[in-house]
């Protein structure tokens, strides 16, 4: 009395279906393995690149660190080069495989944004940052504009470090050009509607660091060690900002 | 003096660029909003095709079964239209964890429809067809993923131990063989999906959540065979007495199972 159906094999065609969903599941596994192994590249040549510019806090010259630093850049160019190789494969998907180098592109801003500061005063915009890293053709692969605001932020938070260390170096005008900075910095940065998330949070976090560096700004000009007069009635505005 | 400073902030050299970020999140966040809103219409109106079915008896199938699809075809018509018309190019990855809960649900209410109807697994292309004339040919069509398929379909597990243990409650109480013809067909079903999932599933992307959940589909499928067994031991009592071919049989177009 036991059915024969009951018993029966899988339907063919259930069977290919899945046997589809498999081969397409281990495509995409695969792909992510070579893009993976892009990324962990572009994060060691991104620290090679901090390494150096870290330097700054040891009062070493800029220009040079810079230079050396700067060197990488290409390679960095190269990598994101074979991450768009890889991703042109399958149009519509960058955002698929996105969080596979969202956070390293990140620091790569960061450390991007850092150097540009140091070597201008001024900030690398986005459009600029994709130039930097080859990313400004017409392939979809490009810099998402959320991990540049992100690097942005983490840039911010290397600026109270490099003041303190610079003024214990015995330059007293830089907390006012940093302060300058990132005042303007946060303020375009509360020009966003930011939504309750990762970016968010870390653009709450760039008020501490201005914060700490408005108070190495008023430990230097209250002991008048600021450079000249001038300067000093320059900055009395700012610090009210 | 304050305000001197304010205003070089704001007007220094960040602004412009600033201002494109600005417009930038201002339309992304725009565009999450209605892309949740439509998600979280289908989920509702998926949910509500799911509770048709199961109105479903041996005696009312077909009328049942017609209202439900005429149902899902309204949910399609109305709300996924909505959200294919929003996504676009890299949206529809880049956005999916907005839309991705309502098209799982439109899938359960699919597969699950077409399961009671057929006796078959709704296929992916299937699907993805019936949402083709929803675009304007000139733009991209929005496809249902893998991924969010075979979440669906995950899912139908537990609308199905939902139907046997319904069908379970039927054929004991009613004794009638539609319903447990029915039931063995849901469960070789359930086991040939499980089975069939446990190759695909540790290549999927966020397959460690996807481990939960194929737990929670073993639980479903072990209760329907459970079920099974329950009647089988004591409904074999019964069976034999009722000893006809019901021309009821639950099941349009499986043929009558020899007793």
């Amino acid at each position: 009395m036991a059915s024969s159906d009951f018993s029966s094999l899988p339907a063919p065609s259930l069977e290919k279906q899945f046997g589809e969903f498999r081969t397409h599941l281990e495509q995409s596994g695969t792909l992510r393995d070579r893009i993976r192994t892009v990324v962990s590249e572009i994060e060691s040549t991104t620290r090679l690149m901090y390494a150096s510019v870290l330097l700054v806090h040891h009062s070493r010259p800029t220009p040079e660190l810079l230079e050396k630093a700067k060197t990488q850049i290409d390679v960095l160019k190269e990598k994101y080069k074979q991450l768009a190789d890889i991703l042109g494969g399958c149009p519509g998907q960058y955002y698929r495989y996105h969080g596979d180098w969202k956070s390293e592109t990140q620091t790569v801003v960061s450390v991007l944004t850092f150097m540009h500061w140091l070597e201008t005063g001024k900030l690398l915009e986005h459009k600029e940052a994709e130039e930097k890293l080859g990313l400004n053709g017409p392939e979809e692969f490009s810099l998402d504009v959320e991990d540049y605001l992100v690097g942005v932020c983490f840039m911010s938070n290397e600026l109270p470090r490099y003041v303190v260390n610079q003024v214990t170096a015995g330059d007293y005008d830089c907390p006012r050009k940093v302060l300058k900075f990132l005042t303007e910095l946060h303020a375009a940065f509360r020009m966003l509607n930011l939504r309750n998330d990762f970016l968010r949070k870390k653009f709450d976090g760039m008020k501490y660091d201005l914060r700490k560096v408005e108070e190495v700004y008023y430990d230097v000009k209250i002991r008048g060690l600021t450079p000249n007069g001038e300067s000093i009635a320059d900055k009395g505005t700012e610090r009210q900002s | 003096m304050a305000t001197a400073t304010a205003t070089t902030a704001t007007d220094s050299a960040m602004k412009e660029p600033f201002t494109k970020y600005t417009e930038y999140l201002n339309n992304l966040n725009d565009k999450r909003e209605r892309v949740v809103k439509a998600s979280r219409d289908i989920t509702m109106n998926s949910k509500k095709v799911i509770f048709q079915v199961h109105r479903m008896s041996k005696y009312n199938k077909v009328e049942v079964l017609e209202k439900a699809e005429k149902d899902l075809a309204a949910v399609t018509n109305q709300y996924v239209s909505r959200l294919v018309k929003e996504l676009q190019g890299t949206d529809f990855w880049k956005l999916r964890r907005a839309y991705s809960p309502g098209i799982q649900e439109y899938v359960e209410a699919a597969t699950f429809c077409s399961f009671c109807k057929s006796g078959t697994l709704l296929k992916l292309d299937e699907i993805n067809n019936t949402l083709l004339p929803l675009s304007d040919p000139s733009l991209q069509p929005l496809q249902i993923n893998i991924l969010d398929y075979l979440l669906g379909v995950l899912n139908i597990h537990l609308q199905l131990a939902d139907l046997t243990g319904e069908l379970m409650r039927l054929a004991i109480g009613r004794i009638s063989d539609g319903e447990l013809e029915f039931a063995e067909k849901i469960c070789s079903f359930a086991r040939d999906i499980y089975r069939e999932l446990t190759l695909v599933v540790p290549h999927m992307d966020d397959s460690s959540d996807m481990k939960t959940k194929m737990d929670v589909m073993l639980q479903s499928v072990m209760k329907i065979e459970n079920a099974c067994f329950g009647v089988h031991v004591r409904g074999s009592e019964y069976i034999p007495l009722l000893g006809s071919n019901d021309p009821n049989s639950f099941l349009v177009g499986i043929p009558d199972i020899e007793l």
